[in-house]
């Protein structure tokens, strides 16, 4: 099989949502451009576009659009296409690791060589809301808002009481420690140019947000935002010629939902039957599991990781689960600052969505971005102190969609 | 005088209406038995040969509480109706299979991980002549905290 590496990386600077201008379009042409032009490469070098999709208001309701489902082929025409292969991809908040991973596959089976992975969003503001369409009146996701009045944030802060209760601690215990998170992702969002925060709050300053869902306040939830990002991924003979720092890509995996996962999954009713029979959070598990055996290595091989913090009991969650261990070890781990850059396990160095906000459909993007600069030693005032080899990258989204990326410096 | 309004589901097909004891409607497979909610024309169960249709099946009214939270914020319409607190709970029924609801009550000194609760349905919001309807989960224990 042949290996492949990341060979440059650009990302927008992430802003408030529902700006219009610049039109997504044109921010999505902007940035692929800009990592075409850092590897020097020409659209014609390019093999394949991989974007995401996304869901945009329109202005007349009477008519739908398909254009936000075909981004790819429209960034192909715009930048100048020599008949490139266009794919388009959608995953919820995981969007952007399944199409770092889909062309990554593609490189590996050697179908082709060079790809430019691309997304970009301008989520809407608020609570995201799932509602049925006239022709999908699916009743297992359609309607969890209208008849409970169920949120995404809800959701996550069930799993966080459920975590507090199950190792018999008081639900304030992870609701400070879930805070700490937050201040620790902002020290870095307050270094990082890319973030649209740049505060550096106090744990007292976000336990004094409003609470949206207890114990989850205000200010451990992300924003939504907007954004864009885009990645040159080539097989590792091209892109050892193109750079003299290729981020080796040693293993990227695609979970899906799992039939037995016991935690609720965003936006449906249930769990499905005879869900008590794995451990919960099996289903987010299982990409970065496969990812491991990819890779060929364990968890204690992690250097670094950039974790999908959508809200801060995620960050505590993803730690619990890409290590493996007992979950006070991520509480001892957190506490005691060991995910800062110059700790035992740096965690978000980017500032996480927490510092960027959440542009849905480019996500994962600003995470492998920062994990390229980390390995690369580019992240200046939050580059990692210590020695790095080996980078983990996860995402999540609702409905059960993963994707792990594991990234190794092949120089 | 007030005319008593018109009782009506918020969405069809969750829970049995009228009844005087209302239970949640979901799917039994023949096959494997895999249990889901809402119901389903297919079977849920990747191991299962889907040889048959799941049959409808009424859920038990008693579940296990296995978390829950107080939403504090607004919605943005047209779901507005759903008016901060109000307190959502995740309940695992007997049939294995964990349902998100609401809960009849936003005091925590009444909420309590491992509780047992209780289905009934109750009014979400009216509008017009209409008063919609939902379902939810209300304890049936008294909370020693």
């Amino acid at each position: 099989m042949t290996e492949s590496a990341i060979v440059s990386a650009a990302i927008t600077e992430w802003t408030a949502s529902g700006e219009p201008t610049p039109s997504l379009m044109d921010r999505l042409a902007s940035v692929a451009v800009e990592a075409l032009r850092r590897a020097k490469l020409r659209p014609r070098d390019v093999d394949a576009v991989i974007a995401t999709t996304t869901a945009l208001p329109f202005d007349n309701p009477s008519f739908i659009t398909i254009s936000a489902q075909h981004f790819a082929h429209r960034l192909a025409s715009k930048i100048g296409s020599h008949g490139m292969k266009c794919i388009n991809v959608c995953g919820a908040c995981a969007s952007t690791a399944i199409a770092f991973a889909t062309a990554d596959a593609m490189i590996k089976s050697g179908y082709i060589k060079t790809a430019l992975v691309v997304g970009a969003d301008n989520s809407p503001r608020g609570f995201y809301y799932q509602a049925p369409s006239v022709l999908d009146t699916d009743l297992a996701t359609g309607y969890p808002h209208k008849v409970v009045g169920i949120t995404n944030p809800s959701y996550w802060a069930m799993w966080a009481r459920r975590r507090a209760y199950e190792m018999g601690k008081p639900v304030e215990d992870i609701k400070e420690l879930m805070a700490l998170v937050k201040v620790i992702h902002s020290e870095y969002g307050a270094r990082n140019p890319y973030a649209r925060y740049r505060k550096v709050f106090t744990v007292e300053e976000v336990l004094k947000s409003p609470v949206v869902c207890d114990p989850l306040h205000l200010y451990m939830i992300a924003a939504t935002s907007s954004g864009a990002g885009a990645i040159v991924v080539a097989d590792m003979e091209r892109a050892k010629k193109l750079t003299d720092k290729p981020v080796k890509i040693a293993a990227s995996a695609i979970g899906g939902p799992l039939s037995n996962e016991p935690a609720p999954r965003l936006v449906h009713f249930a769990t499905a039957g005879g869900g008590r029979a794995v451990r919960p959070f099996t289903e987010w598990r299982r990409a970065i599991e496969e990812a491991y055996k990819q890779a060929g290595i364990t968890a204690e091989d992690i250097d670094i990781m950039e974790v999908h913090d959508t809200n801060c009991f995620n960050t505590i969650n993803w730690i619990d689960q890409a290590m493996g261990w007992e979950r006070e070890e991520t509480d001892k781990l957190i506490r005691k600052g060991e995910i800062r850059h110059n700790g035992r396990l740096p965690v978000n160095l980017s500032g996480g969505t927490a510092s960027f906000g959440e542009a849905v459909q480019c996500q994962a993007l600003m995470m492998i971005h920062e994990l390229f600069l980390q390995l690369r030693g580019e992240a200046g005032e939050r580059q990692a102190t210590k020695k790095l080899r080996v980078g983990l990258c996860t995402a999540y989204g609702a409905y059960g969609s993963y994707g792990a990326i594991i990234v190794e410096k092949a120089w | 005088m007030s005319k008593e309004k018109r009782k009506v589901p918020i969405v069809d097909g969750l829970f049995t209406w009228p009844s005087d004891e209302p239970r949640l409607i979901g799917s039994r497979c023949p096959v494997c038995g895999s249990v889901q909610f809402p119901k389903s024309n297919v079977c849920n169960n990747p191991d299962c040969d889907h040889s048959k249709e799941p049959e409808q099946i009424l859920l038990s009214p008693e579940g296990t509480l296995y978390s829950y939270t107080i939403h504090r914020y607004d919605l943005r319409p047209p779901f507005d109706y759903h008016k901060a607190p109000y307190a959502i709970g995740a309940v695992e029924l007997p049939e294995g299979i964990i349902v998100v609801g609401r809960l009849t009550t936003t005091d925590e000194e009444k909420l309590k991980i491992g509780m047992k609760v209780r289905l009934k349905v109750g009014e979400l919001y009216s509008e017009g002549e209409n008063a919609y309807l939902t379902y939810f989960f209300e304890p049936v224990e008294e909370v020693r905290k």
